[in-house]
């Protein structure tokens, strides 16, 4: 019984370490003198009026509108939310320098007001929702990921505000039935359908892949349609395992997956997830030697942290893409063409767009000629032009579909040549001969 | 075969994770301190060996004395100027300290390698012994082996040296060290430069062996926890036990049939309740330090 008593109540020398007698002290100070803690009350109040009007001042201006996005600068997907926000911020340079939108008889100028949301799809929600009700944003563009544009674009929805969202592939998004969001993305299905048609364009296929998947919804999307794809086409798939997404280590999988393939390693490895287990996947093949003919990974091999951080054995690497400077697209856009887009970008950041940055401008590019074809900045008719919407730009078609998602734009497949990304797939946009078979770790 | 090669992943990682959780372990047991900034030590240790690698071409192991150091200097001044005016506060409080810590130091290093994943490539990374279809990697090799003589130098140093001798007084009562002469804020400063010095470690062999970017310090904090509450207080080599355990989560059970490995965190935080219900001191836990 003295236990439980000691158990339940700490000894009374104890409270004077928690801070309870000072919190109490500071009260009754603060009640005797009431003059500090008024004057602190005023100039707290000052503040956040003058914080107030800092933000409803950029909002209320006249002649600029103004795009909200949530966007991942740190935490897990911090470098493709960097990315994102480069392709953001180089639609907004270049609308405002080619004289802004003309909606009706008004020229506006455009201002980006974004959010770091630390990789949280929860957060990335809590800030779409101060975008809207305490920056007044006009529009708003997407987080980067499909967990988040999941969350934020249930708020968009709530607020009638249109989302066109430009890194979120999976179908869930859009079948929710939410009629204010928009995607400019190939759907997830494309990922790794187009680099196992690549695979198969090959003179002697690899007939055994192995698929491994983080186990969030768009990568076991992507998964399941690349399984029930290479089956239809005659691959066997001898290996399919989803692990936990953001996996540090991948040894316990790779270790089945090395003598799947009737006690052998299959010919083709193919990853769906995010970029940092594609690294972590392509080291510990190594360590384990595992030496597939094709690697292929769905998301990775087009940001260039993933040929920096393997180094030469990132070579012969199969990535798909959502954008290729390679491609031989004629937009109406102020861009043209993705060769014209790639030099104005490495201008304005010094390094290569990737594809992430492309699909993000691309998302400005159609809130642009949405709004021009609206002739009104009414977020209802904006998003019946968007829902409407048909044009070429640099980055490909855009156009959505009766749920927003753009059906209507191919994919490409990359590898990694000599630490280059080249486009090797579809051939009609093909600068360079797909690679193949990979020479083992030792040889190279 | 398949059989043997997974054992073999499973004490290499194992081992790897004891050296994770060993400098968490030491600063819980003797300063009672749950240290929430172990992740950014490892996280600094890592970025050292890797900025020693690019820059210097420092090989991560050969330089793993420097970055020991370095995080040892890192630590010690973190106790001085920071921790011990907590120490006698409540849990709680110290609790926060090193969380403030953590966010501090990862933000710094964020500020300063930026957020891109980074990763290096060794001459003889991905090079191992085969026997067979058996295939033990060097690197992973190396790593395992200076975790276990990192725990066996630990062990040796607590109980062999005076100085070793002192740490574990100062852990069993603080109160009774200091009548004995020993000066309890330099034996903490110590303990907590060690406990540094050891997640700098850590760092340099995981960035040899794993993409590493600055979100991930919070993730090894979290594995150190809950390898040390599986292994147990009072030794260095409850961390072996406890990474031991962990690693059976990650490499072992994804090829049991019907569980794979998107159970392996609930299979392991599963372990974790089992083992506080069945043996609440962990696996090697004595009520010696704790």
């Amino acid at each position: 019984m003295t236990r439980l008593f000691s158990y339940l109540h700490l000894p009374r020398r104890h409270l004077a370490h928690t801070g309870h007698n000072s919190t109490f002290q500071s009260r009754s100070n603060a009640a005797r003198s009431p003059l500090p803690t008024a004057l602190l009350s005023l100039l707290l109040a000052l503040f956040c009026s003058i914080g107030l009007l800092a933000c409803g001042g950029t909002a209320s201006s006249s002649n600029t509108l103004l795009f909200g996005a949530p966007i991942s600068l740190t935490g897990s997907t911090a470098t493709e939310g960097h990315l994102t926000l480069e392709g953001y911020q180089l639609w907004v340079k270049e609308v405002n320098a080619h004289g802004g939108i003309k909606v009706g008889n008004t020229t506006y100028q455009v201002a980006l007001k974004y959010y770091d949301d630390g990789s949280s799809p929860t957060r990335s929600a809590q800030l779409t929702q101060q975008l809207i009700t305490a920056d007044k944003v006009n529009f708003l563009l997407g987080p980067y990921g499909t967990s988040a544009t999941l969350q934020d674009e249930a708020i968009a929805e709530r607020y009638k505000i249109p989302m066109v969202e430009a890194n979120g592939a999976a179908k869930a998004i859009f079948s929710r039935g939410f009629h204010y969001i928009f995607g400019v993305l190939s759907p997830a299905s494309e990922y790794a359908k187009v680099m196992l048609e690549a695979a198969l364009s090959l003179p002697t296929p690899p007939k055994t892949v192995a698929i491994i998947s983080a186990n969030d919804s768009f990568s076991e999307e992507v998964a399941t349609a690349a399984r029930d794809f290479a089956r239809s086409q005659g691959m066997e798939v001898v290996y399919y395992q989803t692990y936990p997404s953001g996996a540090t280590d991948l040894t316990g999988v790779l270790t089945a997956l090395k003598t799947s393939a009737h006690g052998g390693v299959p010919d083709m490895l193919l990853g769906s997830g995010h970029e940092s287990e594609a690294v972590t996947t392509m080291k510990e093949c190594k360590q384990l030697n595992i030496n597939a003919k094709l690697y292929a990974f769905t998301v990775g091999p087009a940001t260039p942290d993933f040929t920096t951080s393997l180094g030469p054995d990132a070579n012969y690497v199969l990535g798909s893409s959502q954008w290729t400077p390679q491609e031989h697209y004629q937009g109406i856009d102020f861009f043209g063409t993705p060769a014209n887009y790639e030099r104005i970008y490495k201008q304005t950041f010094g390094h290569e767009p990737s594809y992430q940055s492309a699909e993000s401008t691309a998302a400005g590019l159609a809130f642009q000629y949405a709004l021009q074809n609206a002739g009104s900045i009414d977020p209802q008719k904006v998003r019946d032009a968007l829902a409407r919407l048909n044009i070429m730009t640099f980055y490909g078609v855009i156009r959505f579909d009766a749920t927003g998602a753009n059906t209507f734009k191919p994919m490409a497949t990359i590898q990694i040549q000599n630490g280059q990304v080249v486009t090797v797939y579809p051939k009609e946009v093909a600068n360079a001969q797909l690679l193949y078979p990979t020479p083992p770790f030792s040889q190279r | 075969m398949l059989i043997v090669q997974v054992i073999v992943n499973w004490l290499l990682l194992g081992s790897l994770y004891a050296a994770v959780a060993l400098g968490f372990s030491l600063v819980w047991g003797i300063m009672n301190i749950v240290n929430l900034a172990h992740g950014a030590f490892i996280l600094v240790g890592a970025y050292a060996a890797y900025w020693a690698f690019t820059q210097l071409h420092i090989d991560p192991f050969l330089g793993l004395p420097l970055t020991m150091l370095l995080l040892f200097c890192l630590g010690w001044i973190v106790q001085y100027v920071a921790i011990n005016r907590v120490i006698r506060a409540p849990f709680l409080m110290t609790f926060l300290l090193t969380f403030g810590l953590d966010l501090l130091i990862a933000d710094v290093v964020q500020l300063l390698f930026t957020s891109d994943r980074r990763s290096i490539n060794t001459a003889y990374s991905g090079f191992g012994l085969t026997l067979g279809t058996l295939h033990i990697p060097f690197d992973r090799l190396l790593a395992a082996l200076i975790a276990v003589l990192l725990t066996a130098a630990l062990s040796l140093f607590l109980q062999r040296t005076r100085t070793g001798n002192a740490i574990l007084a100062t852990g069993m009562d603080r109160d009774a060290a200091r009548l004995m002469g020993i000066r309890i804020d330099r034996i903490y400063a110590l303990t907590f430069g060690l406990g540094a010095a050891l997640a700098g470690a850590a760092g340099a062999m995981l960035v040899e062996l794993y993409p590493f970017d600055p979100s991930q310090g919070g993730v090894f904090t979290l594995r150190a926890f809950v390898i040390v509450v599986l292994g147990g207080l009072g030794t260095p080599w409850g961390a072996l036990a406890g990474g031991l355990v962990f690693g059976l989560a990650e490499t072992v059970v994804p090829l049991l049939p019907g569980i794979g490995p998107g159970y392996d965190d609930a299979i392991a935080f599963a372990l974790m309740v089992l083992v506080l219900i069945i043996r609440p001191r962990g696996i090697l836990g004595k009520a010696f330090y704790a």
